[in-house]
């Protein structure tokens, strides 16, 4: 799977979570906690999601450190079979 | 049942009723005898170290609460610490405790090995708990066996469970609110607890162990509401550590499921009030807590058997808030014609957020004035989320990439989530305080 399609299912999910951000732009340098509406659980929520999704566990202890979609999308891309 | 200490619960319940469950974990069943065989052994264990003192990593699983339980029988300071805090928050708190041993993830604490003190002068049997896990004067607070028990015995007075229950674990054994009502409620009442999986399961958590009874802080019960993940076998959901919109509370209801709030501190071992009827917000007093309010209506709160022994290490502040073992809460409130009592505010310069973690104003702000090398700011709340208000003008992104490295150091739910700018001088008292509730009824016109 490319990076891209990681990234456009990852703004799916979180559209799917939040739809009051459908008209939201979102890139890979989106900040999560500043320039979207999901704050610290719907983080969870959606990481939950992803993981499902894409079959992968990304480490509770690396949450914190995602701070962009980009973020995001890297660790997925480095956890997928 | 009131229990004067974990030995007395586990001792208990292991001789009334040694077959029935006492834990599960995914899909490990621990009955109540085999729970306290297994704290006995591990109770030599720390006996035999001689250790003085425990920081439990606490991860909330099976082999947590049984290191937990042991260290307390065997004498040792407990302190039970964020799992999610980085090594680096971590350490200076361990040194402050003087923690000498370490559970948790075992990565951690080897990295975190160097960091152990020489232990406590004398085994204390202490049950200590941080009222917030990143201050850079992190102060905690010093609790017994005894007095969580008590706290517990308190909520189960209000709110009974029975061995027929399966109380949910969700929330962080490192939170009294937790501790209290997610662990010991359901252990001292001789139901079963299902300990949670971990912020992974949040959402199926629920639908995994089909609990009769959860305790839950509100931003978590929003996003359960959300995720409809709440099973249709649940009688009982108490909330509490943090204010609540109205309209979870009315979902909550609309799905037959009976509603509690409650109110507590870390100070007095959580619950000191609880809602059990239709009114989530009007509060009966536990039966061991005497409250009173001050002229200015903050709520003091006088229970010796609950109360804090002190803050660690911090006689001082000790003795600014508990006056004659009476504790100033910093709270506002006001009871009802009935009796029961209302949170209306706060007085000290804290804001507690919806996930139930706090900031400390003071500190964080002057933190955020030493990176910026701005001093007329301030934190208020937007919603459920901490934004940052600035007098003058300033560019935003510039801003939040600024502070980026301080508010790496905080849970992403005490992260700022945006930058204000006012023109206007903020509102200030005769004395120059900041009048913050002005400020933030202002900022909605932002």
């Amino acid at each position: 799977m490319t990076r891209a399609e990681i990234l456009e299912k990852t703004k799916a999910v979180i559209f799917d979570c939040f739809p009051e951000m459908e008209s939201q732009e979102l890139t890979e340098d989106t900040v999560i906690n500043t320039e979207t509406a999901i704050d610290s659980m719907g983080f969870i929520l959606i990481i939950c999601k992803l993981e499902a999704l894409f079959d992968v566990k990304i480490p509770e202890r690396q949450w914190k450190k995602l701070s962009t979609l980009g973020d995001v999308v890297s660790a997925i891309e480095k956890h997928i079979a | 049942m009131l229990f004067d200490n974990f030995s007395h619960m586990l001792t208990y319940w292991a001789e009334t009723a040694p077959d029935a469950p006492a834990l599960r974990y995914e899909n490990a069943v621990l009955t109540h005898r085999a729970l306290l065989d297994a704290v006995n052994a591990r109770t030599e264990e720390y006996r035999a170290s001689g250790k003085t003192c425990l920081g439990v990593l606490a991860d909330g699983s099976l082999d947590c609460v049984i290191s937990v339980f042991a260290a307390n029988l065997a004498g040792l300071q407990l302190v039970m610490l964020d799992e999610s805090l980085s090594e680096a928050a971590l350490a200076p708190l361990i040194e402050y405790t003087d923690i000498d041993v370490l559970w948790g993830d075992p990565d951690v604490t080897k990295a975190l090995a160097s960091s152990l003190t020489g232990g406590t002068d004398r085994w204390t049997g202490n049950v200590l708990f941080f009222t917030s896990g990143t201050t850079e004067r992190a102060k905690a607070v010093v609790l017994s066996d005894t007095s969580l028990m008590r706290s517990a015995w308190n909520g189960s007075e209000k709110l009974p469970l029975n061995s027929r229950d399966t109380l949910l674990n969700i929330l962080p054994l490192n939170h009294v609110f937790g501790f209290v009502c997610g662990l010991l409620w359901g252990l001292s009442s001789g139901a079963c607890v299902a300990l949670g999986r971990g912020a992974r399961h949040y959402f199926d958590d629920c639908a995994f162990y089909k609990p009769s009874a959860v305790s839950v802080v509100p931003l978590l019960l929003g996003y359960l509401l959300r995720a409809d993940a709440l099973n249709p076998e649940l009688r009982i959901l108490l909330v509490g550590a943090g204010e609540c919109k109205p309209e979870l509370l009315d979902a909550v209801k609309a799905k037959g499921i009976r509603l509690a709030f409650g109110y507590g501190l870390t100070e007095t071992s959580s619950g000191v009030a609880i809602s059990t009827g239709g009114d989530p917000y009007a509060m009966e007093i536990c039966p061991d807590y005497v409250v009173t309010l001050a002229r200015d209506g903050e709520i003091l709160i006088n229970c010796p058997p609950c109360m804090m022994r002190g803050y660690y290490k911090h006689p001082a502040e000790t003795e600014k808030v508990l006056i004659n073992g009476v504790l100033l809460t910093g709270d506002l409130g006001a009871f009802d014609d009935k009796g029961r009592l209302r949170i209306t505010g706060r007085k000290k310069d804290m804001l507690v957020l919806a996930d139930g973690t706090k900031i400390f104003l003071p500190e964080y702000e002057e933190r955020l004035s030493n990176v910026l090398a701005r001093s007329e700011l301030a934190v208020i709340l937007r919603g459920s989320r901490p934004v940052l208000v600035l007098y003058g003008n300033g560019d935003k992104s510039e801003i939040l990439r600024t502070i980026a490295p301080l508010m790496a150091e905080y849970p992403r739910g005490q992260q700022l989530t945006d930058v204000l700018f006012t023109r206007e001088p903020f509102p200030r008292t005769a004395t120059g305080k900041l009048k913050r509730w002005e400020l933030q009824q202002k900022a909605g016109l932002l």
